[in-house]
Order: C-alpha cells, then structure tokens, then sequence
C-alpha cells in the first residue's frame, strides 16, 4: 500500500468531523472519496496534506508512519493538492506560478528562461503542454487547473488530491481532465478525486470511498458497482426517481425580444437575444459560463438596463421597470452567485430569507417579526438547511444550504416566473433532489422556469427546451426530448451549424 | 441566548481596544515622570468623582451621541459621512439664527430652532448625497470638503453679518439668545440640559428604526451586500438619500442641542474646536455602527476627556495624556476598519473572478 490512514477521527469541539475512517491508496490508482456536502470528504484530505492534524489515528505512507504539522511537510512526503478556488497569482506567468517556491536561479536571480524550459519538458513529460509565458490570468479555468497539477508534479508529488476538479469546468475540459489524470496514472502518478458527480466517478476511478456523516460507508472497485449503489451509500436511503410528466406549454410568460447589451472593451455582451418562456415549461439556458448568460439574467430581472430591445413579463413591458415592480409583478429569481447576490453575509439567517418578502410582511412599515420567522423557520425544516437557528449569521452555513435558504425563499414568493440559475450549485444530493422536484412541481402548476446551469446533466433532466448561449447570441435552440450531450457540447463551443 | 454571545463577542474588541489604549496611556505618564495609578485615579474621578463630574461628562457626551448616531446610520447603509463636523455647524447656526430672530413664546421657539437645525444639517448632508447620486463624486471626498464650507461659512456669518455688536470684546459669535428659549437644564446648576434626554431618545429611536422598520431593514442590507439589496428591489439612490439626510439631521441636531444647551449663541470654532463630531465618529467605530453601543462608547469618550481635565487639574501630568489614549484607540479602531474593509474589497474580487 502507498498510503494508509487508519482510525482517523478528527473532533471540532464536540462537532466530529470524522469518525474511525480508514482510507488507503494503492500506487497508480485513481482513487474517488464521494460524499454528500459536510460528509467529510475534505477534512480528511485537509489532514492528509497537513493542514488539519488529526484528534487520533495514524497515517502511513510506504509502511511508514509520518505526521503532518504543514502542507510543505505533506509535500515533501510526495503529496499534493489541487484546491477547488485555484491558488494561482492571475498578474503573473504561467511558468512563475509553477515554479514558485523551487524557483530556478542563475547567481541568485530567479530564472526565467531556465523556468520555462523546465516547465515545457515537465508539459512533453506529462502530456500537458502549456505556454509557460502566457499570463494565468488570460489563461481559461480548465489551463489554470492544469498549471495547477503542473504546479504539483513541480513539487515533485506522487500523491494528487484533486477537490471537486470538475467544478468549474466544460464539459470538454472535463473530459480532457480526465484522459490527462488516466494517462498520469500510467505514468505511476496515484489520485484522489473529491467529487460527487457520479458519472464523472464511474468514468475515471479504479476505487472508490464512500462517506456520509464523517464515517466510511463502502470501499468499492470501480468495476463492480453502479451510480445506484454509490448514491445509496452516500445518501443512505433509495432516491426517488423524478417522473417528469410531458410538458403542456400556454401562453408566453417571458419574451426577450431583440435585447442588446454592450459588454467591456467594445464586445458586446448580448447580441440580439429573442427568446420566449411560456407557462408550464422549463427553458434550460446551456452555455459555458461567460458567454451571456449573466448579463441576459441581469437583463430580466431589472439589474441591468439593456442597450437595445425589450423585455415582457406576463404580457407587459418590464424593461425600464425598477427591481420591485418586476418582482412584484411576478418575477423570483435564485440568482448564480449566491454570495454576490443572493445573501448578506453578516446578516442573519432570517433577514436573508426576508429578502423581496419584506413588503409582504409588515404592518404600517414595522417589520412583523414573529411571521417572518415562522416563514424562515419553515423552510429551515422543509428543505433541512441546517443552521443554529434562524438568528445565526449566513456566514457560518455551509454554501450547500445559504443555496437551500434562497432556493426557498425564491419557491415561496409564489410567481409565474422563476429565473434559476444554478441553483443546485454545491449543493448534496438530497437537497439537489429536493430543489428538482420543487422546480417540476412549480413547472407542473403552470409557472415558466429559466434555468441556467453549467451542467449539462441538469439542463438535460430538467428542461423542456434547450437554448444554447455562444458569446452573446444564441447558438442554438432544441427540444430537450431530442437533444443529446454531444449537440450541446458542440454548440457551447461555438459550433455554429444550427440544429 | 445566541444574541446575547453574538453581542458580547461583539464587545470584546472595542473593550481590548480600551485597554490597549490606557496601557499605552500608562506609558506616557510613566514618561513624564506620573503615577500610573495615582493619575488614573484622578482621571476616573474627573469623570465620575461626583455627580457634577458625572453630569459634566454626561453633557459632553450629548453632541458626540448624536453625530455618533447620524455616522453611525450611514455607516449602517454602507455610506462613509465624514462631514458631521459642518453639519453640526450649520445646525448650530441655524438654531441660533432661528432663537434670535423668530418671534413667539421660548417652548415655541425652541422647538422651532431645534428643528431648523436638524434640517439645516440634513440638507447640507443630502447635497453631498446628491453630488454622488448625480455626479458620481465619492461620498467620503464631498462630505470631508462640505466641512471646509461650512465651517468658515459659519465663521462669516457670525463675523459680519450676525456678529454680536452688544459686548465689549471683539469676538466672532452672534449675540445671545433669550432665557425663555434655552434647553432646560436637567439639575440646578448642572450643565446637564434636556438635549441629553433628546440624544438617549434618538439612539433608541434609531435602533428601533434600524432594526424594526422595512426602510431599516433596507438600509442594514444595503450596507451590508449593495448587490444583494440591488437584487432584492431596494432603491440604493433612494436608501442613499435617505439615510444620509437622517444622518445629517442627527449631526445637525447635535449643534442646535449644543447651541441651545450649552453657548446660548453660535460661537466660531466653538463646535469644531471640542471635536466633538470626530468623538462622534470614533464612537461609531468603537461600536461598529451599533446605535445603542454608539451612544455607550460616546458616554467612554467624553468620560476620557472630561477625566483627562481632572487629571491635569490634580496632578502634573499633561491633559494630552487623554489625547494619546484617545489616538491609540483610534489607531486600533481604524486598524480593524481598514482591515475589514480590505477583506471584503478582496472577497469582490475573487467573487469576480469565480463568476
């Protein structure tokens, strides 16, 4: 075995993050830890690369016990990691960021051509080139999280702990990710894969660890179990499968019509949008993030004034209206950045769920405080956001339920509209299966859905008709019943052939 | 059970902030040669020694709650008003221009003035709202300036045009208002006066204001996420104007108390000289905004200065004791503040950057 953690179990206060787990790694192997949010996955990761020292238990690696004080200990041991937010300098180069920390010097100052030449040959070595003078933050989210791995092996790591690495890529990213790790693999290179896409899991893993509440529930091989098995284990309980009845579509609830909005540096962000939701549908919005989804969002729900074109909600002219009176006049809105726009942080629980209800709940301009927490608190129960209470700041919730606390107050404001932009973003498997059911059952009552997603597998379960975003137009619309993952991908990628 | 942790966690940095700063005090008195305990002794009884003392720094403390508040309000709403300073003055100047020349019975009168300032100090403060909403100049930059005007428009005012002829001495002050019209004073022969009363009244105002009302509810999530109030339907130009002619008007209310209370007469550089809208601002800081721990950490800072007299009278040790202390609060206020505000400027950016 080249690494074994054995009886680990970390405490935070009386908070027990992980209890008794054993986890190991054979050399070469892609190994996945899949897990529901606050399952524990990346405590016990965090403890493998030294930045959490476990409260017991012992970890070894060839046989050897170590214990890890520091990160920089952790790789000297051969283990990297590769963090969900990228930890690179965006103002400097490619080959900076890999080196840094073992930088090439000539009399000591640094080097930068020798830089590059090291990080081209370690780039031919590997598989994965990259231009080593380009600057990272030009570069796109799936070149960054290559430098990021480059920066690993930099290190000179045999172990690579990679944290939800398919958070924020395409698909084709995705899928590059994933034939670069195999062939890594070959090379001798071991992984651990944080994840909890399954399909993903299925497609790259030789093993797979299964945690849900910090304990371990399955140690399975690839080969012989399903995304069915995975899912039990990782939630405890059958799923239920969503029956999505056929769409009975009315009459328009939203039309863009020929709206145009000037983005930076003369590109314009939204060339002649025409578009339609009508009552009863889910129009899923399909597009590699950056490429207009944003600002047509920002568009229709009154943030951004556009340039040109017009925006109808239920048949009137909202286009010039102010924030309120589009709501009002039927619009909710889970917006895609849920710290940006969808909570205040140091504000509690409760004053971020009264957000747009806030009208609704006052007498004579005093805020009726008993009912907004009766609210709050039922929505606490029914979609499980575990929180201390409804006083607790939304600070200290976990991304998975704030994204449960918006998802239902945007559910309860009860409009003929929804704008749902990711919103499933980080969130556990129960509480993903809890938001589509919520979002169907709205669809069913005759409410129109705009869903915005940058996965695919979400549009494609949940959508009536697809529409396709490529800088700033629309690059394609098909109906979800004929649409298959290769039509899509293709368009996101500027594929220009209509369908 | 969890808002009262929530609050006294919120009470531990100011209260280390004190005691940073009287350590720091301890310094400079072992420096020129003082007692430490000794001087603190004296300081503490030039503060709260009697109940004249007490009343004393109480009455000290009435200016600085109310421009502590008015800061405070737009602190809440995410707006920087640095110019309580020429709020206050222009206040103060209006309500003693108001008690000298409108006719009618003093209660009358003195309503009359007291309103007039608070408007006087509302509009000033509104106009630099405005200049941001029209033309898009910073908030921090136009308030600080607006003081400039007004202080030495005050100082013509009562130079020239309304300067008080009656009296021997060449002093720049307007000539004093009739007894009826005076706040009244809450103990004989106290300094103490009703304005004290008026500023207990606003903090709790402002806390109900702020915490109970929709506009408050408004303000407080405008302050605390602009794009989430955005997103939520709050009208930031419209919460803008609002909370800073609030914030204007306590400032204002500030230097008609002061006027009214205390000078019987607008006197120049009598508002300005006693800093007592800085104190005010400090309080707000100390208090991260908090209407009703504003007004506590106005009451601290006036004790620091009203203390600080006491000390320089019973002992050799400087009144500037006070101000170093004072400044190391500051310092470590200030500190917190721009630590806080370059956090947050460093969450938008990768906030950016993730979208």
């Amino acid at each position: 075995m080249l690494l074994e953690m054995e009886h680990i179990t970390k405490k935070y206060g009386s908070f027990t993050a992980n209890k008794d787990i054993h986890f190991n790694l054979r050399e070469g192997e892609i190994h996945a830890l899949v897990g529901e949010n606050g399952a524990g996955k990346t405590t016990l990761m965090r403890m493998l690369y030294g930045m959490e020292q476990p409260t017991s238990g012992t970890i070894k690696v060839r046989g050897r016990e170590v214990s890890f004080a520091t990160p920089s200990q952790a790789m000297a041991s051969g283990i990297g990691m590769v963090h969900q937010h990228f930890m690179l300098f965006p103002s400097f180069t490619v080959a900076e960021n890999i080196v840094i920390g073992r930088e090439p010097a000539a009399a000591g100052v640094f080097d930068r051509k020798k830089a590059a030449a090291q990080v081209n040959e370690l780039g031919r070595q590997y598989g994965m080139p990259v231009d080593p003078w380009k600057k990272v933050g030009e570069c796109p989210l799936g070149l960054q999280q290559r430098v990021e791995i480059l920066k690993v092996l930099h290190q000179g790591a045999d172990i690579i702990i990679l944290d939800e690495p398919s958070a924020v890529l395409t698909p084709l990213e995705v899928k590059e990710l994933l034939a670069n790790m195999k062939s890594l693999a070959k090379l001798g290179k071991t992984f651990v894969i944080i994840t909890h896409k399954l399909q993903e899991v299925m497609d790259v893993a030789d093993r797979i660890t299964v945690l849900r509440d910090g304990q371990v529930t399955g140690i399975l091989e690839a080969k012989d179990t399903t995304v069915e098995e995975l899912s039990r284990l990782m939630v405890g309980r059958e799923l239920v499968r969503m029956d999505k009845p056929a769409s009975v579509p009315g009459e328009a609830v939203l039309q863009v019509e020929a709206v145009q909005l000037s983005g930076a540096k003369d590109r314009s962000a939204l060339k002649d949008i025409h578009m339609k939701v009508r009552k009863g549908e889910v129009v899923g919005i399909a597009g590699i993030s950056g490429n207009g989804q944003s600002e047509l969002i920002q568009v229709i729900a009154g943030l951004r004034k556009p340039d040109g074109g017009r925006v109808l909600l239920s048949g009137q002219d909202t286009t010039n209206w102010p924030v309120r009176r589009i709501r009002e006049h039927g619009l909710a809105h889970i917006p895609e950045d849920r710290y940006m726009w969808g909570a205040a942080k140091d504000a509690s629980v409760k004053e971020n769920g009264l957000m747009g209800h806030h009208h609704r709940l006052q007498k004579r301009g005093m805020i009726k405080a008993k009912a907004a927490k009766v609210m709050v608190e039922s929505w606490i129960k029914q979609f499980s956001i575990k929180t201390g209470s409804a006083e607790t700041k939304a600070q200290f919730l976990s991304g998975g339920n704030l994204q449960k606390l918006i998802a239902a107050r945007e559910f309860a404001q009860d409009t003929p509209f929804l704008i749902a932009a990711e919103p499933t973003r980080g969130v556990d498997i129960g509480a993903m299966e809890t938001i589509h059911a919520e979002l169907l059952r709205k669809r069913n009552e005759g409410a129109g859905i705009l869903l915005i997603s940058s996965e695919l597998s979400e549009i494609l379960q949940l959508s009536d008709r697809i529409i396709v975003m490529y800088e700033g137009e629309i690059a394609g619309e098909l109906p979800a019943a004929e649409a298959t993952e290769e039509q899509i991908s293709l368009l996101m990628a500027g594929g220009k052939e209509r369908v | 059970m969890n808002r009262v942790k929530e609050t006294l966690r919120g009470l531990v940095q100011p209260l280390l902030a004190v005691l940073i700063g009287l350590l720091a005090g301890a310094i400079a008195i072992l420096v020129v040669g003082g007692n430490i305990v000794d001087t603190y002794a004296e300081m503490w009884k030039g503060a709260f020694g009697n109940f004249y003392f007490f009343t004393n720094t109480l009455a000290r403390a009435t200016p600085i709650i109310l421009a502590g508040l008015g800061v405070a309000l737009a602190f809440r709403a995410g707006f920087f008003n640095m110019g309580a300073e020429g709020q206050m003055i222009l206040g103060g100047l209006s309500a003693a221009l108001t008690a000298l020349y409108l006719p009618g019975p003093g209660w009358f009168v003195c309503i009359a003035a007291i309103l007039a300032g608070i408007i006087a100090g509302g509009v000033w403060s509104l106009f630099a709202g405005w200049l941001d909403a029209r033309f898009g100049m910073n908030l921090l930059i136009t308030t600080l300036l607006l003081n400039y005007i007004a202080t030495y428009f005050g100082g013509y005012m009562v130079s020239y045009p309304f300067k008080d002829k009656t009296g021997s001495a060449a002093m720049a002050q307007t000539p004093m208002i009739d007894q009826t019209v005076w706040l009244p004073k809450l103990f004989q022969g106290m300094g103490l006066h009703a304005g004290f009363i008026i500023a207990i009244a606003a903090a709790i105002l402002i806390y109900w204001f702020t915490h109970k009302t929709v506009t408050g509810y408004e303000i407080r999530m405008l302050g605390s996420n602009p794009s989430f109030a955005a997103y939520g339907g709050v009208r930031r130009i419209r919460m803008m104007m609002l909370s800073m002619v609030i914030s204007g008007g306590l400032a204002g209310l500030a230097g008609a108390g002061e006027v009214l209370g205390t000078q019987y007469r607008f006197l120049d550089g009598s508002l300005s000289s006693a800093s007592y809208a800085w104190s005010g601002i400090m309080a707000t800081l100390l208090a991260r905004s908090h209407p009703l721990g504003t007004a506590v950490a106005a009451i601290l800072l006036a004790a620091l200065q009203t203390g600080a007299m006491g000390m320089e009278r019973n002992t050799d040790v400087p009144l500037e004791v006070g101000s170093v202390i004072q400044a190391v609060l500051t310092l470590f206020v200030s500190a917190q503040i721009g630590y806080s505000f370059l956090k947050r400027r460093k969450e938008k950016k990768s906030n950016a950057t993730t979208v």
